[in-house]
């Protein structure tokens, strides 16, 4: 492996612009320049509106920047592909084909034969510790279950930019944190080099718990960019750990509700 | 009445833990199946034999009598021969008749669900399909079957084009409804696996919809026979139609009524057999919630 990290996602001025219906153009992104190297696990944080999903489309390939480039692995971006999985905000698990058949879909897309596909789709259900529904239908599971599932079929499709938008934003406390261990987890997973994860949450607690790096985004710009260096795996206690502290406050501040507190820190 | 039995119905009360073992091929009554029907069913009959005895005979004969009318000219009755009818007894109308509706519902369907799977996926086509298929869809079939003999005939043809015409209309509708309410998310999903456009639709559009197309087919196959029924008693020579319209000259009540029970039990039956297999086709909407929590 080279020593000086690859990068995973390049992005050179990217911008988004909508157009209204009176005719006035919003920029949901405006001039967006970063690299996201590859292994690294990465949270965009920012309030609603702040553009943060559409630059997680736009590394889909499922929105198109209206001017600047993006690269995945070198290669310019010009629509989805399974080099970047996806996991939805919204329950996206098939809910006509079994458990097991979602987990291998990406896989049947490729033309993974039937056997492989199914020890590939088995190995990473038993990870997310659904193995025993594997038969079942989706809409026999819950909603921690199907995030599960959704987990277990981007990463059995083997790719290598995982593109996580508000994942699980609508999971109670106790099921999320679950699901970050298994997330965590799969990414930690040594037989293979590190998945490049881009984490976009409006939660700042899940930022500073899941992430290498955070990316702190306000009204389509990227304004600050911060490394966490705590080790994993971080509970409730590694985030009153004063470096976390600060960074809370560094980011509370810039959504507007530190008011304050982040002088007093300093 | 029959919306609340449903709702009843729907609560299926699957065994915890059946859901993981592996799922049993075995066929399903389908969700809509409603043993209280029988009790509707019952009550009608029970009405007939209450008013039999005060109406008279010439304008309600005895069910009983009805039905054994239906048995007796199943395969022959020389009354119809005496018509001149080219069907000489119930069954082979019936066939006419079934093959008729099928005919209409496979060839209306498909091009209806074609047209309204591609419409709501495609704005151009929508654009060129939409004020044809809507405006068309407003003309009373009825108002449309002196044209269709015209251009067609009086054989088959004219019957099949017009019930035909009716289900694409409203399975065009249908699709185009299901594909619109389809989540964008799954193509999305799809998308990001790398499926192909062929993919997306077999995998997902299709599928997706199905519940939705398959719901319209049935209340389109039941609209079919009566139309059906229209179709051959203005201009068919044969069919259940026709028997019914040639009898209905000779006013001989008993018979008319059979034929009438003919077809009503025939639509039954059919809705039956098709509910049957939709819901074979659509087993991952009617299971229950697991009420398992994750480990």
């Amino acid at each position: 492996m080279n020593t000086s990290p690859q990068i995973a996602l390049d992005a050179q001025a990217v911008s988004r612009g909508y157009h209204r219906r009176d005719g006035a153009i919003i920029n949901a992104l405006s001039d967006v320049t970063l690299t996201i190297n590859s292994g690294e696990f990465v949270c965009i944080v920012g309030p609603s509106g702040c553009g943060k999903s559409t630059l997680l489309q736009i590394c889909a390939g499922l929105n198109m920047p209206t001017s600047g480039t993006l690269l995945a692995n070198g290669k310019p971006v010009t629509g989805p592909g399974p080099d970047r999985g996806v996991v939805f905000q919204k329950d996206s698990v098939f809910p006509w084909m079994s458990v097991i058949d979602n987990v291998e879909y990406g896989l049947a897309c490729r033309g993974v034969p039937a056997a492989e596909r199914r020890k590939i789709a088995l190995h990473y259900l038993a990870q997310v510790g659904l193995a025993d529904v594997a038969q079942a239908w989706p809409r026999e599971l819950s909603g921690g279950m199907l995030k599960r599932v959704a987990i277990a079929a981007v990463f059995a499709n083997g790719s290598d930019i995982l593109l996580l938008d508000e994942p699980f934003g609508a999971l109670d406390y106790v099921t999320r944190h679950k699901i970050h261990d298994v997330l965590l987890s799969l990414w930690d997973e040594s037989e293979r080099a590190k998945r490049t994860v881009v984490f976009v949450t409006h939660d700042v607690d899940e930022a500073l718990t899941l992430a290498d790096r955070i990316l702190v985004m306000r009204g389509g710009l990227v304004i600050d960019d911060l490394r966490v260096d705590s080790t994993r795996p971080r509970d409730e206690e590694s985030l009153s750990e004063h470096e976390m502290v600060v960074l809370k406050r560094r980011m509370l501040d810039h959504l507007g509700i530190g008011h304050g507190m982040g002088r007093a820190a300093e | 009445m029959s919306l609340d039995n449903n709702t009843l119905t729907k609560q299926d009360p699957a065994l915890p833990g059946s859901a993981i073992a592996p799922r049993p091929s075995r066929l399903r009554w389908p969700q809509s199946f409603d043993p209280l029907a029988i009790v509707g069913i019952l009550m009608l009959v029970a009405l007939w034999y209450v008013l039999a005895p005060i109406v008279p005979h010439s304008a309600l004969p005895p069910l009983h009598s009805v039905v054994q009318t239906m048995f007796e000219k199943f395969w022959f009755h020389r009354t119809f021969a005496f018509y001149g009818l080219v069907d000489t007894g119930f069954f082979s109308a019936l066939i006419y008749t079934i093959e008729n509706v099928l005919m209409a519902v496979v060839l209306g369907g498909f091009i209806g669900i074609v047209a309204g799977l591609v419409t709501a996926r495609s704005s151009l086509a929508r654009a060129a399909i939409d004020p044809i298929a809507l405006t068309l869809g407003t003309v009373p079939i009825l108002i449309a079957s002196p044209f269709l003999l015209l251009w067609l005939g009086g054989d088959r043809s004219s019957a099949v084009a017009m019930v035909g015409f009716y289900v694409a209309v409203m399975l065009y509708t249908y699709a185009q409804r299901a594909a619109d309410n389809l989540d964008p998310v799954y193509e999305s999903a799809a998308r990001t696996y790398g499926a192909s456009r062929g993919r997306i639709l077999r995998n997902i559009l299709i599928p997706g919809t199905l519940p939705e197309i398959l719901g319209g087919i049935r209340i389109a196959l039941a609209g079919a026979w009566g139309l059906e029924a229209i179709a051959e008693l203005l201009a068919s020579q044969r069919g259940l139609g026709k028997l019914i319209e040639s009898i209905s000259a000779s006013s001989d009540i008993k018979t008319l009524l059979a034929a009438l029970l003919l077809l009503g039990l025939t639509a039954a039956l059919f809705d039956m057999i098709v509910a049957l297999i939709f819901s074979q086709l659509t087993r991952w909407r009617h299971t229950a919630r697991l009420a398992v929590s994750p480990r």
